[in-house]
């Protein structure tokens, strides 16, 4: 079925958006504050000895230098607060913290800090690392097993081994990372880009031995998350906040974009054994997928790279083993799909090469392996919309006209190839509060402590008041982004929108019951004495048969200071099925078949993903989350020196990431799903799907235009060039 | 506040048809002139650098990086941000066409974008889809909003 | 960021007075030197804003073209007669940086850019070039992007400009101005090889100015062939400017220069010759092709660009070739 876009709702906050009026973190004055920038290791194993800040405090408009000297000592293990101690364990971490009262003073100041290191041993590369098994892979375990797969692989009429690699990205939001912190006395106010007021709230009352009371974090716009405005900018943030405190001052501190490379986390690097085995009619019969990636030195991180193997197609022998080594580098972790994005293009990838093995149609081997159940936790699915999406796409893309033999399509110089690839992605919940009130005027108001990364959050909160209240979307205004809101979920793992759509629901269900009670109760109201179950509310309007009576008037009257309703919604403890997003990507490709340049000229991706609340602000997701493959598949990669184990290239224009020259022609489907047992109002999430299975889907393109199988991402013009 | 011992030098322009006269550091590029000197928060810094053009503006009705200018050599010039485009409540057409194909996500590249492509459109450029977009290519974005971004253009410009 | 006094010139004769400090830089455009000013690695105490001269006067003579050093990337692209008689400029151009940096970037410093070179750009990193002596991490690193051709053991940064390559093969002039009056340099002269001052990149002294760029007239069929890494908006995976007359379906002059792959724009004499007296064909393609990269000396990560030098000097061939 297909969504009519041009009816939704526009984006909420467009309108201040495209004037350039929508105020993010760092254009918000604080009176008297000052401005921090970071002295930064070059190396990436040492201590830091002597510190000598006197050229830089001798400039005009530096206030002080701050080490790990002179920093509170704050207990958070498992992160690497900075200027906590000498102790160096990557590139780029900050060893001293210049405050000034310009921002431009301040990054002098910070260029004239002389610091002398001791210089440690460093393990720079992954092979160098000892691979050990992490607690767990982002929410997932780190190793899966049922049935016999060693033994499903041997005796298996067909079977294939490949190692396929991924680069380390970097989420590079538009904006750059950004805090204000403020005390006064042992109140604190945090104006920050966080996907997460209130875990942030939280950790940082912890930090700093406060109530979480005392702690006000807000977040009113932020230019981007996608990760890495979550637990990979908390360090940071924690470590301006001290230096406020220190200071007695206001204090901020604005990323650069070259910070933005060593400061706010990274995608990790995956080196990834997939073996399959299947009958020569194409089923599955056992699949082992052991990883191994990069953690820091000091943090303990995995990517989920084996949620996909284990649920996406049947097979009863599955072996999934995830491991990490540490380097001396910055943290990783999660980045838009983590995990289901690099391992998918590893799964998607095989099945690709396994299909040719069997000389068996792609999509046809998919659909032959559709999965009844979810077998990784042995319960039913909630809905698995997976074959309307194979069909739907399919159609609509034409891949039946498809050829199986690679390189049979040309235009001139270019080799033309059609791929695809399956997705999911877990539809994950948290706890949510919300309130929706209506005052005196007639305007509703929605407040929800979550964010908006830009993924439309203002938006169905507004929706979703108007509609279950009967009011018009342009009657609602919506509050986020705070923590003195009631307490909304975090901004990631595509949970927002299924965690508060219930507690809005609820709360606005209430406030209609309310309303409609206020009526039949109100002797002034044309309603009065009318059983509430048979009023209704429509455009504002309070109707029974022909009597009727504006909503803004009933409270105008009734409850002149208005009427707030809130409630909260949690997930099930132990759900009785299993809830995933589901989706099919298509891929065309245009290869220079002598340069070796790929352009992606098509994306076709169909997607089963719950109830969509904004089919026009759905597809803007989803484009963008197949824009993100398209980035890992042909563009993004953050290299490191192996020798000085420094970042290379530490702007966009050494961090490819796609422009608009860059964009195939998109088609998006959205297959609506019922979904009346998930909790979340039938939401299941969808900012990750598109950048599932996208890399390998462009992959097997290229293998279908030029017979070159590529198993490194990105995928550059070397991998390409190969006599004719 | 003095960053530096150094000569503060005067510079008198127009921003958005007003007059502006102001006494700045020379080393003040014009992106920090808008943000830091007059508050002129729409004009974004995404990069600083030069590489995402999400701090584009036209002088003289042509498109720069501010991060890539430095504001005392702008002096007598003409700087059109995008504060300048809104007639009171009424968006621009362009920016309509932004709200109305949902050609925006985060909105932090969006001036960038909308500047961009009012140059793009005085230079006579916008005539088809592909053309749009190999001339917008300066203005990266992360969410995603690029073919959107195009069609708002392509609707607005008649292409 | 260092700070740094400014003055504005408004006569060639008052920058070149003002220039004479040694720690001044002349300042136009800017789309360069302000990166590399915000990166620490330009510091200048006075930026001389040269912007205002009058030295963008594109002018046409029968003989060639002058493009003056202050014409803007975008102005030069969209002149007419650039367009119509040297269509290589105008390809070069706008296959280079993006439509923002085209409005503001000049031709003279588009030509001084510097390289594009990580280690080069980090501002602390060692290098050869920014801080002689410090080493080059880039030979045994991370050079995937670095030269094939005139690298030296202190140094193998490419030079990044699209425009330097087109006129390379147009045998283009520079002319320079200096306090002892001005001379022109062939383009071939102008840049340097690193050797062991890497540091050093053109024939171009202190206090120096570039006026304009002289490019005498060309009959030739033309074509500007760049691979990248995404479609646009990036810099030179390789890239071939190729400059050919053709007689009567015989080759009468071949002119080829690349970049990506050099130290400085690099012209394929070899492949030229290779060209000379030959049909036009495929086959004279392929064989001049197959000569593009000789000598070359590869590195750990740059190594394909050997083949596709050859291929892309080959499809750049094959386009000059196939035009009227």
């Amino acid at each position: 079925m297909m969504l009519r876009e041009d009816r939704s709702p526009r984006r909420y906050e467009a309108a201040l958006k495209v004037r350039g009026a929508a105020r993010f973190t760092a254009e918000i004055p604080v009176a008297s504050m000052l401005h921090a920038a970071l002295v930064l290791s070059p190396l990436p194993s040492g201590r830091v000895g002597r510190i000598d800040a006197g050229e830089a405090l001798a400039l005009p408009g530096i206030v002080r230098v701050l080490t790990h000297a002179e920093m509170p000592r704050i207990d958070r293990p498992g992160v690497l607060i900075p200027l906590q101690g000498p102790d160096v364990h990557h590139a780029g971490q900050p060893v001293a913290l210049v405050a000034a009262t310009t921002p431009a003073a301040a990054r002098r100041g910070a260029a004239s800090v002389e610091v002398a290191y001791e210089r440690r041993p460093a393990i720079l590369n992954l092979a160098d690392g000892e691979p050990f098994a992490p607690k767990t892979a982002g929410r997932t375990a780190t190793d899966s097993r049922r049935g016999d797969p060693e033994t499903a692989l041997r005796q298996a009429e067909v079977a294939i081994g490949r190692r396929y690699t991924t680069a380390t990205n970097n989420h590079h939001p538009m904006e750059p990372q950004c805090v204000t912190a403020q005390w006064d006395g042992e109140r604190l106010t945090v104006l920050t880009t966080t996907q997460a007021v209130f875990a942030h709230r939280l950790a940082i009352a912890e930090c700093f031995g406060l109530r979480p009371e005392d702690v006000r974090i807000v977040s009113h716009y932020l230019g981007g998350g996608f990760g890495a405005k979550g637990g990979a900018w908390f360090p940071h943030l924690v470590m301006a906040i001290a230096a406020a405190r220190v200071l007695g001052r206001p204090l901020r501190l604005e990323l650069t974009r070259e910070q933005m490379f060593t400061l706010t986390g990274r995608r990790q690097e995956t080196v990834q054994d997939l073996k399959l085995g299947a009958t020569k009619d194409g089923r599955l019969t056992a699949i082992v997928h052991e990883s191994l990636a990069p953690t820091s030195m000091f943090g303990e991180y995995a990517d989920a790279l084996a949620t996909v193997t284990r649920v996406l197609h049947a097979c009863p022998n599955v072996a999934t083993r995830q491991r990490l080594a540490r380097v001396n580098a910055p943290q990783p972790n999660p980045a838009r799909a983590p995990g289901e994005g690099p391992g998918s293009f590893a799964l998607e990838s095989a099945l690709d090469e396994l299909a040719y093995e069997l000389d068996l149609d792609p999509l046809e081997l998919r659909l032959r392996n559709i999965a009844a159940h979810d077998q990784h936790v042995d319960l039913p699915w909630s809905s698995n919309g997976l074959r309307e999406c194979y069909r739907a796409g399919a159609a609509s893309f034409g891949w039946a006209r498809r050829p199986m033999r690679p390189g049979s399509l040309r235009e001139g110089h270019q080799a033309i190839g059609i791929g695809m690839a399956a997705a999911c992605y877990p539809a994950y919940r948290m706890a949510s509060e919300a309130a929706v009130g209506i005052g005196a005027d007639g305007r509703v108001k929605v407040r929800c402590g979550t964010q908006d990364m830009g993924s439309g959050t203002y938006t169905v909160l507004a929706q979703l008041a108007a509609e279950a209240l009967g009011m018009s979307y342009a009657e609602v205004d919506v509050e986020l982004g705070d923590s003195l809101l009631p307490e909304g979920p975090y901004s990631g793992g595509s949970m927002a929108t299924a965690s508060f759509t219930p507690a809005v629901e609820t709360a606005a269900r209430d406030l209609r019951g309310r309303l409609l009670a206020l009526a039949s109760a109100d002797a002034a109201s044309p309603l009065a004495g009318i059983a509430p179950e048979r009023m209704s509310i429509a455009d504002g309007m309070i109707r029974s048969g022909n009597r009727s009576e504006p909503v803004s008037e009933l409270v105008a009257r009734r409850a002149p200071q208005g009427l707030e309703a809130r409630a909260g919604a949690a997930p099930e403890a132990r759900p009785d099925f299993s809830a995933f997003g589901f989706g099919a990507v298509f891929a065309e490709v245009r290869v220079d078949s002598d340069l070796g340049e790929v352009r992606v000229s098509r994306l076709t991706a169909a997607y089963a993903a719950g109830r969509i609340l904004n089919p026009l602000l759905a597809r803007s997701q989803f484009v963008g989350g197949l824009i993100w493959g398209v980035g890992m598949a042909l563009h993004e990669a953050t290299v490191m020196d192996p020798h000085l184990g420094r970042v290379v290239g530490t702007s966009l224009a050494d961090y490819l990431i796609p422009v608009h020259a860059d964009m195939p022609a998109f088609d998006i489907h959205m297959v609506e799903e019922d979904e009346p047992r998930l909790g979340s109002g039938g939401v299941k999430g969808i900012g990750m799907l598109g950048t599932v299975g996208t890399a390998a889907a462009i992959a097997n393109a290229v293998f279908h235009a030029t017979g070159r199988r590529v198993r490194d991402l990105p995928i550059r013009v070397e991998h390409l060039l190969r006599p004719d | 506040m003095t960053d530096s011992s150094r000569q503060r030098v005067a510079l008198a322009l127009a921003i958005n048809g007003r007059r502006h006269r102001v006494t700045i550091e020379p080393s003040t590029t014009l992106l920090d002139l808008l943000r830091d000197e007059l508050g002129l928060f729409g004009t974004k810094k995404g990069c600083d650098m030069g590489a995402c053009g999400a701090c584009t503006v036209l002088v003289d009705g042509r498109r720069i990086n501010a991060c890539l200018a430095l504001a005392v050599m702008q002096e007598g010039r003409d700087v059109q941000t995008i504060e300048g485009l809104a007639e009171g409540e009424a968006l621009h057409p362009l920016q309509q066409a932004f709200v109305e194909h949902d050609a925006l996500q985060c909105g932090y590249c969006t001036p960038g974008q909308i500047m961009s492509a009012l140059g793009l459109i005085g230079e006579g450029r916008a005539t088809d889809a592909a053309g749009i977009a190999e001339q917008m290519s300066g203005n990266l974005c992360r969410c995603g909003a690029h073919p959107n971004i195009v069609a708002a253009i392509a609707a607005y410009a008649g292409a | 960021m260092h700070a740094f006094d400014y003055a504005r010139a408004t006569e060639p004769s008052q920058a070149l007075d003002l220039a004479r400090r040694p720690d001044a830089a002349f300042i136009a455009g800017g789309t360069d030197l302000l990166q590399l000013w915000k990166a620490g690695i330009a510091r200048p105490e006075l930026m001389i804003d040269i912007s205002r001269l009058a030295l963008d006067i594109v002018k046409p003579r029968d003989d060639g073209i002058a493009i003056g050093a202050l014409a803007r990337l975008s102005d030069v692209a969209d002149h007419p007669i650039v367009q119509a008689r040297w269509p290589l400029i105008a390809e070069a151009l706008n296959a280079g940086a993006s439509a923002q940096v085209r409005n503001a970037a000049t031709i003279g410093g588009n030509l001084l850019q510097r390289t594009r070179c990580a280690y080069f750009r980090s501002g602390d990193m060692p290098c050869n070039k920014r801080a002689p002596g410090s080493g080059c991490p880039a030979i045994g690193g991370e050079n995937r992007s670095h030269a094939i051709f005139g690298g030296s053991p202190h140094c193998v940064a490419t030079h990044a400009s699209d425009l330097a390559v087109a006129l390379a093969a147009l045998d283009a002039s520079v002319r320079v101005a200096g306090p002892a009056g001005s001379r022109l340099v062939g383009i071939g002269d102008f840049y340097l090889l690193p050797g062991d001052t890497p540091q050093r990149e053109t024939v171009l002294g202190q206090g120096q100015l570039i006026c304009a760029v002289d490019v005498p007239a060309t009959a030739g069929r033309a074509a500007y062939v760049k691979v990248r890494d995404r479609a646009s908006f990036e810099f030179a995976v390789v890239s071939v400017a190729a400059d050919l007359v053709i007689d009567d379906g015989i080759v009468a002059r071949a002119r080829l220069a690349a970049g990506g792959v050099g130290t400085r724009p690099w012209r394929l004499t070899e492949a030229e010759a290779a060209l000379i007296g030959e049909r036009a064909d495929a086959a004279a393609f392929d064989k001049a092709a197959a000569q593009a990269s000789n000598g070359a000396e590869p590195l750990a990560h740059n190594a394909f660009k050997v083949e596709l030098l050859r291929r892309t000097v080959r499809r750049a061939l094959q386009v000059a070739g196939g035009k009227a």
